[in-house]
């Protein structure tokens, strides 16, 4: 036989120019990979359940957009909480393993900011009959107005005073939440069909009882009443409450102080009060009855109080207040020492007996806590001096005059459970046993997002499972350090109320959201795609999807193996 | 222009000169050098060209038929447990038909380890379908990789040349380097039929039934023994463009030669010397360098050959239970040439032993001295 070479090279070597596809490979196996997004540890300790690994994915792509739209789907208030959020998801974030936990906070505050000139539409989901009121303005009462409209249901909320907000609007500072911000946030809520009725109070105005005519009611009152120390000359004109002192400023009152301020108090409304103090020209000290380590304030304003020049005063508590003849108060201290810690809880103060000290100051300004004002409501919405709600009501309530931390994004998750609680009551669900598939992880926060992909046919699938770090790949990552927050110059900063921290710069921001492990959520790193030996895997960023064709997958697994964020599964066939 | 150099750089030399675009390989002693140089090239911009580092020999075999079967020249060197390794890959380049161009350093094969030279690691790989030649110095060695690339280019087969381990890869000579231009026009940019398209993509190595199996296989087989004739073309054509020529066996001393000692590789250099001593002392010795040895150039032997008494074939390998590989080929070529010699096998040289002018002197005593043949191989060593 005589071969000649031609320019065919199958005349060569055999070539098949058909497809092998035909070859069903994918049946030889015995295991398929799922794609399961998964709840990162941060989703999960957040009390609105916010999506995060999915906002920083969209920050990291220069997406802002998307990224606010992903933060709004479970909480109405980017700007305010990436300001003022005591931020538990950094505690509980994955990398925060690995080197340092990714800024979180300050990333939901530059989504916000970078979106502050566009416009956001929102859109109620679907169209209800139902009305609903809400007592209360603050952060839960425009949360829970903000989904249940979102759900299509005429809201009406009743305020008692002439602008909404509560704590956020009265309780903080300027130099933490500029009002700017505050005053966009609610606006976009207000563009839904919300009907706000100001300078309402419920048992002043109207009637508790007016209220039955709604289908659902949501009582988020707060709590705006300054506890009282049993101090003797409490009642002095000197003596101011920190609430009070608080909403004078943030109603642009003119104050003047003397020289020295003493506040009693650890907690965060104790530190705004003395930073305000301090920009009002006054030398401040904070007494707090434990020590530093038992203060209930965010760290972050503990050390921001002290590093502007706050002075402190630990284990002692004002028994007694004199005025001078100088019109000075002259404040007595007991000495405290601290019992013993049990295991539970923070340990007690106990008085040091004939232990005391005296000290002279110009103002004393009480902030040792909040009570709800009750004189409202009916007595069976009543337990332990907050309000507590009859099971299968139509009555629900949250925030601060319930039985839960008192924070601004406990609120929000408050507002929201309320939200979808109300929602099932009048789509008669039962809510007890629906609620459990749609939370976030197991401390307590729900997804309005799960809530919705069942809530068309009330069929839930089980809630997703939390990401340890032991599942995170971490051969994929370098270690790096966090972007440090800029602040206002300090000597700029006492003289105004002007914001203090600055946030990010551009790069920045695309830096801290790139050192998101996104843990459980999957951010198109197409490690699965490059790895993958029998090239099934398909990945389009812009549709967000990651299909696998199955016809040809043998379930060798490298792809789950790949994952460095335990986004991909393998399970087994029958 | 010459220069002083060792047999891998002269490898490296000739890949540099032939503008390979895809060099694919992994470090191996005694081969590193080729490797290294090319490296250091690749890193000033002199050698023009991809350079893989691949992680094992298996891959870089495997990348130099996939970039061949785009339609580029390519090469790696390799030796030893690197050949051993490659050898699956080995027999896809051949059957995909890609024309690689391989040096491999002859080192023994382990165990036990060592580096010395040895040729069983590439005559193991005698029937993967690649072309072999074995070469005796630097020179040969560099003009055998640009001939190797004129063969492999029309016949689609892969071609590998062989040099010694630390004989000729380390020691240094007097290597006569061509002019660019020179190869340029001696071995023109390659165009092969093998161009991969990816907008017609194909799928190389489908299932075939037996028919097509054992067609592809003649097929291969017919291009085989056509390299007996194209080799000596490219080598005529070579030496009328620089000067230099091999054949594909070259005999020596041949004419009246009663006793006749076979060799590849550098023994030969060795058996020059003590051919033409034993010459001056009225011995009538002759020599024949096999060059080629797949395909094996069994009319050229039996030419060579014709009417001699004895021949003395020297392995520098073994292949146990049969003995040196060489004279397998010899005695099998020769067996239909009429009134064909008696044909001896000698070992000497296995595991990098030195064969010295008097090794080979004792060898032609001895083989002088037998009137009966002999089956198994005989053993040389130094005592």
């Amino acid at each position: 036989m005589e071969i000649q070479h031609d320019s065919s090279s199958e005349f060569v070597i055999p070539i098949s120019y058909g497809s092998s596809e035909i070859t069903q490979t994918g049946k030889w196996g015995f295991q398929k990979p799922e794609t399961v997004f998964m709840t990162a540890p941060c989703q999960e300790a957040c009390p609105a359940g916010i999506n995060i690994p999915q906002f920083l994915y969209f920050a990291n792509e220069g997406l802002y957009g998307e990224a606010l739209l992903t933060i709004l789907k479970e909480s109405p208030f980017p700007g305010i909480c990436g300001r003022v959020c005591f931020h538990p998801c950094e505690l509980s974030c994955n990398r925060a393993q690995f080197d340092e936990s990714v800024s979180i906070h300050t990333m939901e505050r530059y989504v916000s900011d970078a979106t502050s000139n566009e416009m956001i539409e929102l859109l109620p989901l679907s169209v209800g009959k139902s009305n609903v009121a809400i007592v209360g303005a603050g952060p839960a009462g425009l949360s829970c107005a903000y989904f249940l409209s979102l759900l299509g249901h005429h809201v009406t909320i009743f305020e008692a005073r002439k602008e909404p907000g509560g704590v956020m609007r009265w309780g903080i500072p300027d130099y933490r939440l500029p009002k700017s911000i505050l005053k966009r946030e609610i606006q976009r809520i207000l563009s839904l069909p919300i009907e706000l009725k100001t300078g309402t109070k419920i048992g002043r105005d109207i009637s508790f009882d007016e209220l039955s005519q709604f289908n659902g009611i949501f009582l988020s009152p707060g709590a705006g009443i300054n506890v009282l120390l049993s101090l003797q000359g409490e009642k002095l004109g000197q003596i101011w409450k920190g609430r009070e002192f608080l909403e004078r400023i943030n109603s642009k009152e003119k104050i003047k102080l003397g020289k020295e301020t003493i506040v009693i108090g650890g907690g965060n409304t104790a530190m705004d009060v003395a930073r305000s103090a301090l920009r009002l020209a006054s030398g401040v000290t904070v007494a707090y009855r434990r020590t530093r380590d038992e203060m209930p304030a965010i760290k972050d304003e503990i050390e921001e109080a002290e590093g502007e020049g706050v002075k402190f005063g630990f284990l002692i508590q004002p028994v007694k207040v004199n005025i001078l003849k100088n019109k000075k108060l002259s404040v007595k201290f007991q000495c405290m020492k601290l019992s013993r810690r049990d295991q539970s809880s923070r340990p007690k103060a106990i008085p040091v007996r004939g232990k005391f000290i005296t000290l002279e100051t110009d103002h004393l300004i009480t902030a040792v806590g909040e009570q709800v004002d009750l004189s409202w409501l009916p007595e069976e919405l009543i337990k332990n001096q907050l309000i507590e709600r009859k099971r299968s009501s139509k009555i629900f309530a949250g925030g601060d005059a319930v039985d839960q931390p008192r924070t601004i994004v406990t609120a929000i998750g408050a507002g929201k459970r309320a939200a979808i609680s109300i929602d099932s009551f009048l789509r008669g669900n039962d809510e007890d046993s629906i609620l459990s598939k749609m939370t976030v992880g197991s401390k307590g926060s729900l997804s309005m997002e799960a809530y919705l992909r069942g809530r068309e046919n009330a069929d839930w699938p089980q809630a997703k499972k939390v990401v340890p770090y032991e599942e995170i790949n971490t051969l994929f990552f370098e270690p790096s350090k966090r972007a440090r927050v800029r602040k206002r110059n300090r000597d700029r900063v006492l003289k105004s109320f002007s914001e203090v921290n600055l946030g990010y710069s551009a790069k920045e921001a695309k830096f801290s959201a790139s050192r998101c492990f996104s843990c459980g959520t999957c951010n198109y790193c197409y490690n699965c795609y490059y790895f993958c030996p029998e090239g099934v895997i398909s990945l389009d960023p812009a549709q967000r999807a990651r299909t696998v064709d199955f016809d040809h997958c043998k379930g060798c697994g490298t792809c789950a193996k790949a994952c460095p964020r335990s986004v991909v599964e393998m399970r087994k066939l029958p | 222009m010459k220069e002083f150099m060792t047999g891998n750089h002269a490898v490296a030399h000739a890949v540099k000169l032939c503008r390979a675009p895809l060099i694919a390989a992994y470090p191996i002693t005694p081969q590193t050098a080729i490797y290294e140089k090319l490296s250091e090239w690749e890193a000033s911009g002199e050698l023009k060209g991809i350079m893989m580092r691949t992680e094992s020999e298996h891959s870089a075999m495997a990348s130099c038929i996939a970039a061949s079967l785009t339609g580029v020249r390519t090469f790696t060197a390799t030796s030893s447990q690197g050949i051993a390794l490659m050898h699956e890959m080995l027999h896809f380049a051949a059957g995909c038909r890609a024309p690689v161009v391989m040096a491999n350093v002859n080192r023994l094969l382990a165990a036990p380890w060592g580096f010395w030279a040895d040729q069983l690691d590439s005559l193991s790989q005698r029937d993967t379908g690649w072309v072999q030649f074995y070469c005796e110095n630097g020179q040969e060695s560099l003009d055998t990789v640009i001939q190797a690339y004129k063969i492999a280019e029309q016949v689609y087969l892969p071609t590998m040349l062989s040099l010694e381990a630390f004989f000729v890869s380390h020691f240094m000579e007097v290597v006569d380097l061509p002019e660019q231009e020179q190869v340029d026009q001696f071995l023109p940019l390659m165009d092969l039929p093998h161009k991969f398209d990816i907008d017609k993509p194909g799928f190389l190595v489908p299932v075939v039934p037996s028919e097509l199996y054992q067609k592809y296989k003649h097929m291969a087989q017919v291009s085989m023994d056509s390299v007996k004739r194209i080799a000596v073309e490219v080598d005529q054509e070579f030496k009328e463009e620089f000067g230099r020529g091999y054949g594909i066996v070259e005999p020596i001393m041949l004419e009246d030669a009663e006793v006749v000692l076979v060799t590849a590789g550098s023994i030969t250099s060795t058996a020059r010397v003590a051919v033409k001593d034993l010459r001056k002392r009225g011995k009538k010795i002759g020599l024949l360098k096999v060059r080629l040895f797949r395909p094996f150039p069994v009319e050229a032997v039996q030419i060579a050959l014709r009417g001699k008494k004895k021949i003395a074939v020297i392995d520098r390998n073994i292949s146990l239970g049969s003995g040196g590989i060489f004279c397998q080929e010899l005695r099998a070529a020769l067996v239909h040439s009429p009134e064909h010699p008696l044909t001896y096998s000698y070992l000497a040289g296995i595991g990098g032993t030195d064969v010295t002018p008097e090794v080979i002197e004792k060898i032609a005593s001895d083989v002088t001295n037998r009137e009966q043949p002999v089956d198994k191989p005989i053993w040389v060593t130094e005592s």
